[in-house]
């Protein structure tokens, strides 16, 4: 690949340019304080802001969202958490100019994972980024790219990963009581209300609607048109929370590499509200000799998250109507797995049950693993490299479902498509200026 | 049968939502029982409520409760007592109220049984049309183009947010367990109730007026039950702060609002224009760094006379947040109003918040509606 100089980056890439100059982190002493800063307050941006400032090790330092309406309810959380005041930003590379700044907890809509991370990564913080961890494949690439050009610690919000129950059932899986694995089934089974119909409207003041737009087109504002829905914005609201049980499928049969081709079927079948994103996803992974399907939708009200009192209790969720399971399927053994700590349970050829294991969710262990790892420098549970793999089966099934659910062959050294032309257009988005992810991290 | 008092005293929780002249205040209560030709006793119940402030527009609402061993204490349904003195109660004056005992009560225990009256200060919304222009989820329709359409009917909103000193006094009657109390509350500068040692309740002194905080969901609306109302629906909250388009409602329309779309319950000017602070929200030059005794920007309440509803504490609804949801999980809930930590924006007729209904924050409260 053509090399680039420094003055031609720079020159390229405004946002970044911009960025540049700011001063790199500081090393973070033994037993210092990680100091972090949030982008992002809704309300995972929020719940990731309160309970790391509730941490004895963490300080939230910032707290930044483009709509100051949002700052009072992270604010008073964090402030409540920590007992000390925390600085409120709309733009966040306050957070990056601040040398001080460990870490920047990216809860931002899809749009904005990729680059916000990436220059994250270029100022020095490490990061932790909710997932799906990036629009599209190539943005993907560059995050892994621009964390280990930095030696940053990238951890993805996929913390089922870190989950003691999620452990002991790959161990079960590697230990061949299920058999050889030949199919994984994962559901994301949800219950999504139509959009509402309302026309575009003046930017409210106190909202800073072009830096939310960010590196996407910065379309007419209007908020009945959900930003999940739209593919400027995000990958879809089923992959949004089926990358979970993607992932966690990938994990447990020992991070599998990609897929040699995807198909599709589905669309907008139920919720025909104008949105841009199915509503109905069924994709197959062809992985040679395993075969892992998504069956998902967002209009079955009688499949149940793993309910409430499921979650850290010694109980199992209703597994036929449990929304967020993945089934592994072996030569000897069939498996339950479900999300939020619902635990898992494995039965054998006669339907007997072999053997179970009680879940607890992981969000303290992901958010533990992160902490040790910026002071090990250790790769964390879910790192970026796992991040990109397992939203690129997101964006594999989406790009699939875009070109008219054709199957599509995937080339693992370059990333990209083999029989399709007009699939391989959607492996990069079109970044509005200055908002660019460039070529060279 | 001759009348007889009961024995037992009677006793009158006085809410003072904000300063004393704007307490409620209920006074020479008497309780007898006489026979009836049904061969038990009904219960009279005859108080006098002299604020001259009470009117159909700003009634007080009157409940009752009592128990039989001074620690289970139950709420009168009104489907129980007859007369002029529960519930909706729209004049000053003498009031009388019958009670014909309920399942749980029998009429010959009833020497020995404790009752209380208290009042909320509401204020009256009539039915018909407003202007919403929020929308499910959090979202805000601020288009010109809009019809205004919604239509809701007659409800109450109290007046003023719920207060330290009436939030006490629930405690002290149900919550010898701790049950809707939190270790938070003993925060003088942001809540100020203090659980002592024998399970009773006190209040730090000079937060009486206060708004409660840190009150989850659940704790609301027990308080709510507790009392007989309910918590307001996001449209209900829009429409007292905005007012609907006649402000004597559609029946009468006599009374047009001269600001039907205003932005803020005093209308479009900035929290701040002139300097003058007109609710309470960020930052200390409103004369508040935290809460502020509910009341205090009075002059610049709703179109109906309702304070608060911008500023101090943001205020619990009933609306679950409607976009996306999965059934049979802990689903958020609407937030409306800003609060005291709030940019003035945040403050404005349309902004909603979403917050788990456990949350327990110092920038939420709530008020009671029907």
């Amino acid at each position: 690949m053509k090399s680039i100089n420094r003055r031609q980056f720079m020159k390229g890439s405004i946002a970044s340019a911009a960025f540049t100059a700011f001063p790199q982190g500081k090393a973070l002493g033994a037993n210092e304080k990680v100091i972090m800063g949030v982008m992002g307050l809704g309300g995972r941006g929020t719940y990731l802001a309160e309970t790391f400032a509730q941490r004895p090790d963490v300080e939230i330092a910032y707290l930044s969202d483009t709509n100051t309406r949002r700052f009072a309810r992270a604010r008073e959380a964090v402030e409540e958490a920590q007992g000390k005041r925390t600085k409120l930003v709309q733009d966040f590379r306050k957070i990056l100019e601040d040398r001080n700044v460990d870490v920047l907890i990216n809860a931002t809509p899809d749009h904005w994972h990729g680059l916000g991370t990436i220059m994250a990564c270029q100022a020095g913080k490490d990061v932790y980024v909710e997932k799906p961890m990036s629009h599209n494949i190539w943005e993907g690439r560059k995050m892994v790219e621009a964390a280990r050009k930095y030696k940053r610690v990238v951890q993805v919000g996929m913390q089922t990963r870190s989950s003691a129950y999620s452990k002991k059932a790959k161990q079960y899986i590697e230990s061949g009581k299920m058999g050889d694995i030949y199919l994984v089934r994962v559901f994301n089974m949800m219950q999504h209300a139509m959009q509402n119909d309302a026309p575009n409207q003046p930017v409210p003041e106190g909202f800073d609607y072009d830096m939310w737009c960010g590196p996407a087109p910065k379309l007419p504002y209007n908020p009945s048109r959900r930003w999940l829905n739209q593919w400027e914005y995000s990958c879809g609201p089923i992959p949004g929370d089926a990358i979970h049980q993607l992932d966690i499928a990938r994990y447990l049969l020992n991070d599998m590499p990609y897929p040699k081709s995807v198909s599709h079927a589905g669309g907008v079948n139920a919720l025909r509200d104008g949105r841009e994103t199915p509503d109905t996803q069924f994709a197959t992974f062809d992985y040679g000799r395993l075969t892992l399907l998504l069956e998902s939708a967002l209009w079955t009200p009688y499949m149940k998250k793993t309910p409430g009192n499921v979650r850290d209790s010694d109980s199992f969720p209703n597994w036929p109507f449990s929304s967020t399971k993945v089934e592994i399927l072996g030569t000897k053994g069939f498996m339950h797995f479900s999300r939020h700590g619902g635990g898992w349970q494995a039965f054998d050829s006669e339907c007997e049950l072999m053997r179970s294991e009680f879940g607890r969710q992981g969000d303290k262990e992901h958010k533990d693993n992160f902490i040790d790892c910026i002071r090990t420098r250790k790769k964390p549970n879910a790192d970026v490299e796992m991040g990109h793999q397992s939203a690129l089966l997101c964006h594999m099934a989406n790009i699939s479902y875009r070109v008219g659910n054709k199957q599509l062959e995937f080339d693992p050294q370059t990333e990209s498509f083999t029989n399709c032309d007009e699939a391989n257009k959607y492996l990069k988005r079109k970044y509005r200026e200055p908002w660019v992810v460039p070529d060279i991290v | 049968m001759s009348h007889r008092v009961l024995l037992s005293l009677s006793i009158v929780a006085v809410f003072c939502n904000c300063a004393c002249s704007k307490r409620l205040e209920i006074s020479n209560i008497n309780i007898k029982q006489e026979p009836t030709e049904l061969g038990g006793p009904k219960t009279i119940i005859e108080y006098d409520i002299e604020d001259t402030n009470i009117s159909p527009q700003s009634p007080a609402y009157v409940f009752i409760r009592y128990s039989k061993d001074k620690s289970n204490w139950r709420l009168i349904t009104k489907d129980c007592l007859r007369g002029n003195g529960f519930d909706i109660v729209e004049k000053p004056g003498h009031k009388q109220v019958v009670w014909w005992g309920t399942e749980q009560t029998s009429f010959t225990e009833f020497d020995k049984v404790d009752i209380r009256l208290r009042g909320i200060r509401m204020i009256r919304v009539p039915a018909g049309k407003f202007i919403m222009k929020s929308l499910p989820g959090g979202g805000r329709d601020e288009s010109k183009d809009l019809t205004p359409s919604s239509d809701i009917p007659l409800f109450y909103m109290a007046k003023y947010e719920t207060s330290i000193i009436m939030y006490a006094d629930y405690l002290n009657e149900i919550g010898a367990e701790g049950a809707g109390w939190n270790q938070r509350m003993t925060n003088t500068d942001r809540c100020g109730i203090i659980r002592k040692s024998d399970n009773t309740y006190s209040v730090e002194p000079g937060r009486e007026n206060y708004p409660i905080t840190y009150i989850s969901w659940y704790d609301a609306m027990n308080f709510l039950q507790w009392c007989g109302l309910r918590l307001p629906t996001e449209a209900e909250f829009e429409k007292a702060l905005r007012g609907g388009l006649f402000l004597d409602g559609d029946q009468a329309k006599k009374d047009p609002n001269p600001m039907p779309e205003r932005r803020y319950p005093w209308g479009d000017e900035a929290t701040n224009a002139n300097g003058v602070f007109r609710c309470n929200y960020d930052g200390p030059e409103d004369g508040f760094e935290y809460t502020a005794p509910v009341g205090s920007y009075d002059i610049f309440s709703s179109p109906y006379g309702i304070c608060d509803l911008a500023g101090n504490v943001a205020e619990w609804t009933l609306d679950w947040y409607s976009t996306s949801y999965h059934t049979g999980l802990d689903g958020f809930r609407m937030v409306r109003g800003g609060s005291w930590m709030a940019v003035p924006v945040a403050c404005d007729a349309i902004t909603g918040a979403t917050q788990l209904p456990l949350k327990e924050s110092s920038i939420m409260g709530f008020r009671p509606a029907k």
